[in-house]
């Protein structure tokens, strides 16, 4: 799994910090996610796209 | 996003962790006097040693992650997550699955090659390896990929 997370990031210019208190997770969790280590719940995936404003088909990226 | 009104109770949940946790460490710290205090009334010194050691080890580790807590909570960020939360899952279901053939390994050779002082080292022993099972397979499972 690929994810548009760190690019978006920087577009709205958030930390990793600031993306893990809004969505509620520590920030350990944003850094495997943007690594594709994480498999994140439904959920969290939702609250990530809805942060960054991105559909989450568009945010995660399935090979 | 979640709410400001749903992340309060979230971050309010936290701290009542908090303070449970603080309770859990009061006994812990208590349970680690009174060990000094068994190993200081005589016996084997090496033995009384070990098992101030290990108390000590315990009660550090305690304020470390107890510390640790506080400090996420202050910078707004929850202890437990579902990643950490996934990992502590994982890291206990197998340490118990491994734990399991050790007790019966521990069992089939107690008599013939492992031979122990009486029950409560061998369950000492049992218990220590399960932590530092478990331990191990916590670090494991939250570097890898889950």
């Amino acid at each position: 799994m690929k994810t548009r997370i760190k690019e978006l990031r920087a577009r709205y210019n958030l930390t990793q910090e600031d993306l893990a208190r809004k969505v509620g997770v520590r920030r350990e969790t944003i850094v495997f996610l943007e690594q594709g280590k994480y498999n994140p719940s439904l959920l969290l995936a939702h609250n990530v796209a809805k942060v960054l404003k991105t559909p989450i088909d568009e945010l995660f990226i399935f090979s | 996003m979640i709410k400001i009104k749903q992340k309060k109770k979230a971050l309010g949940k936290e701290q009542k962790r908090i303070v449970l946790a603080a309770i859990a460490g009061l006994i812990i710290i208590f349970t680690g006097i009174l060990f000094f205090l068994w190993a200081s009334a005589g016996g084997d010194i090496y033995e009384n040693i070990s098992i101030v050691a290990i108390a000590l080890v315990i009660i550090a580790l305690y304020l470390f992650v107890f510390h640790r807590a506080r400090k996420d909570i202050r910078e707004g960020y929850p202890h437990h997550d579902e990643r950490s939360r996934r990992v502590m899952e994982k890291a206990t279901s197998k340490a118990f699955f491994i734990s399991l053939y050790m007790f019966l390994i521990m069992g089939f050779f107690s008599d013939d090659i492992i031979h122990f002082r009486d029950v409560s080292q061998a369950t000492g022993v049992g218990v220590g390896i399960m932590g530092l099972l478990f331990v191990i397979l916590w670090f494991y499972y939250n570097l890898r990929e889950i």
